[in-house]
């Protein structure tokens, strides 16, 4: 059997370490959901005006929903003493990281994908969004936890690092959602919605090889110190 | 054949930047002042409009020196990053450092002479046009190096904070700046960008070829004035520094 | 090459883009400046600060002399 190195174990111990605090988790989602009825309230009810910028409000939702809980990966180890420990142990730990990152999309990007129809609903979205709507938002919610989970190492001894985490990796969020939503956008307007897609799965490929060697090095950085 | 290291060393350490750039710093402001001072006066007054934007199209020979200053002193600041991250050279840190407001000001800059110079021509202050938006997004990466850097306590994890930070973004820009032209495409098809002009007339092209320098030589001043003061308050502690001051304390009593 | 204006208040008013043109020189010239300046500037300020430093320490030193 090949060893996971650590992969499976730090994902069931995060697993484990979200489901105490199930109601943490459901708060992005319920932002998710809630932000979705601002925008006929503030903008227009009307179903016309609404698909057309459907793809884009649920996108910028979902930026928005995984940067509220962007934070909560490394702080509670990190106040509890458990990240130093992880960092001092001679094991490799790319993939114990890998493992936390995967937890922290399991328990957010996945939610929202799979809560996006009921978005797409209530913005008019037209039919043929949503099948790519969920693939995009699938794939592009795994960069966003990687590129946050980035953040969060760079901030995580700080005090008010939140806002800071925020500033920090909203720039780097914005290729992903460009095509997010061309995702959708391009099978709204018939067009093949393959492309925008695979654009984003290269995206998640290089994420998954090259942030968990810059989050580990950022952690030892900021934790042992 | 060996090759002698020492070069790079001595060039990590402060006291020899600061040292020998008192000596040839006046030549390159005066360089400066030379160059943008003549490319200045040349674009405003000597070189012909525009068929199609008229007298508002002088305005590209401030900001695309800008531009082109804004995203290389981007790289100039991740490249010092990386140098320090890898040599740990504290001066490389200090210029990382002092590099990042002087980026994020003339970033500010190229957005402002952009947005002033669209309003004659495009007819509003803000249109989402590819490298407008580019440009927007490096400032916000130099907005994000600079807070980071201010946020820790301690120097020595602010500065090697800070240059990861700019490493991530400078893997970042390429992939930004295709994103948004493949973006901007996919929006508007149709238009004109006006930063990108290479059939231009060479009447037009050498007074910006001059300012370009001049705003190099520009930054390079006002990035070496920044790290000799840094430099300064770095080493307060040291002989060198302490004689200097005495020097300088000394030439202002003796001039009173 | 020659003079682009018939005259000078031509070249201010620029044909109607003067305002923009003129704005956009401005702020950059003081822009540019502030950048030189505040290093210079704030260079004098390090200066005074490290004399202030070594004035205290020396008086620090004179004054543990004369207690001894």
């Amino acid at each position: 059997m090949i060893s996971n190195m650590g992969f499976l174990a730090f994902l069931r111990r995060d697993l484990r370490l979200i489901n105490r605090r199930r109601g943490e988790v459901a708060s992005p989602l319920i932002f998710f959901l809630m932000a979705a009825t601002f925008v006929p309230l503030g903008i227009t009810p009307d179903a016309e005006l609404l698909k057309n910028i459907a793809p884009g409000i649920i996108w910028v939702m979902a930026l928005l929903a995984t940067l509220l809980s962007a934070d909560s990966l490394f702080a509670s180890d990190y106040h509890d003493g458990s990240l130093e420990q992880m960092l001092i142990s001679p094991q490799l730990l790319v993939m114990p990281v890998l493992g936390k990152v995967t937890a922290h999309w399991l328990t957010t990007g996945l939610p929202l994908t799979l809560v996006s129809p009921l978005l797409g609903l209530l913005l008019s979205l037209p039919t043929a969004g949503y099948l790519p709507m969920m693939a995009g938002l699938a794939v592009g919610t795994g960069c966003l936890s990687l590129l946050a989970a980035l953040g969060a190492a760079l901030t995580v001894s700080l005090q008010k690092g939140s806002l800071l985490l925020t500033l920090i990796v909203m720039p780097l969020y914005m290729p992903i959602i460009i095509f997010g939503s061309a995702t959708a956008q391009y099978s709204i307007e018939g067009l093949a919605w393959s492309g925008p897609l695979a654009i984003l799965g290269a995206m998640l490929a290089v994420a998954i090889a090259l942030c968990p060697l810059a989050i580990v090095s950022v952690l030892r950085l900021t934790t042992i110190n | 054949m060996n090759w002698n290291w020492n070069w790079f060393y001595r060039m990590g350490s402060p006291r020899w930047f600061y040292e020998s750039t008192s000596r040839w710093l006046p030549w390159l402001g005066a360089l400066t002042v030379l160059l943008l001072a003549s490319g200045l006066v040349w674009g405003l007054a000597f070189a012909p409009q525009d068929a199609k934007q008229g007298n508002s199209f002088r305005i590209i020979y401030l900001h695309v020196p800008a531009s082109f200053l804004a995203l290389a002193g981007y790289f100039l600041m991740a490249a010092a990053g990386a140098i320090g991250l890898i040599w740990k050279m504290k001066l490389s840190y200090m210029v990382m450092k002092c590099a990042a407001p002087l980026g994020a000001v003339l970033t500010f800059l190229a957005l402002f002479t952009g947005a002033v110079w669209g309003k004659p021509t495009w007819g509003s202050y803000w249109v989402w046009d590819a490298r407008v938006t580019s440009m927007l997004i490096l400032l916000f990466l130099y907005m994000g190096v600079l807070a980071l850097q201010y946020a820790f306590d301690s120097k020595d994890v602010a500065n090697k904070a800070s240059a990861i930070l700019a490493l991530v973004g400078t893997v970042n820009i390429p992939i930004i700046y295709k994103s948004v032209d493949w973006w901007f495409t996919l929006h508007q098809p149709a238009t004109i960008s006006f930063t990108e002009a290479p059939s231009m007339h060479p009447d037009m092209f050498q007074p910006l070829l001059v300012m370009i320098l001049g705003f190099y030589c520009f930054y390079a001043v006002a990035l070496i004035l920044s790290v000799r003061v840094e430099i300064l308050s770095r080493e307060r502690k040291t002989s060198w520094v302490r004689g200097l001051v005495k020097q300088a304390t000394n030439k202002n009593l003796g001039a009173e | 090459m020659n003079f682009q204006f018939d005259n000078v208040s031509g070249m201010l008013h620029m044909a109607g883009h003067g305002i923009y043109v003129w704005t956009a020189v401005l702020v950059t010239l003081a822009l540019i400046a502030w950048l030189i300046i505040n290093p210079l500037l704030q260079r004098r300020h390090v200066i005074e600060e490290i004399a202030q430093d070594v004035a205290r320490e020396q008086l620090r030193q004179n004054a543990s002399r004369e207690i001894v």
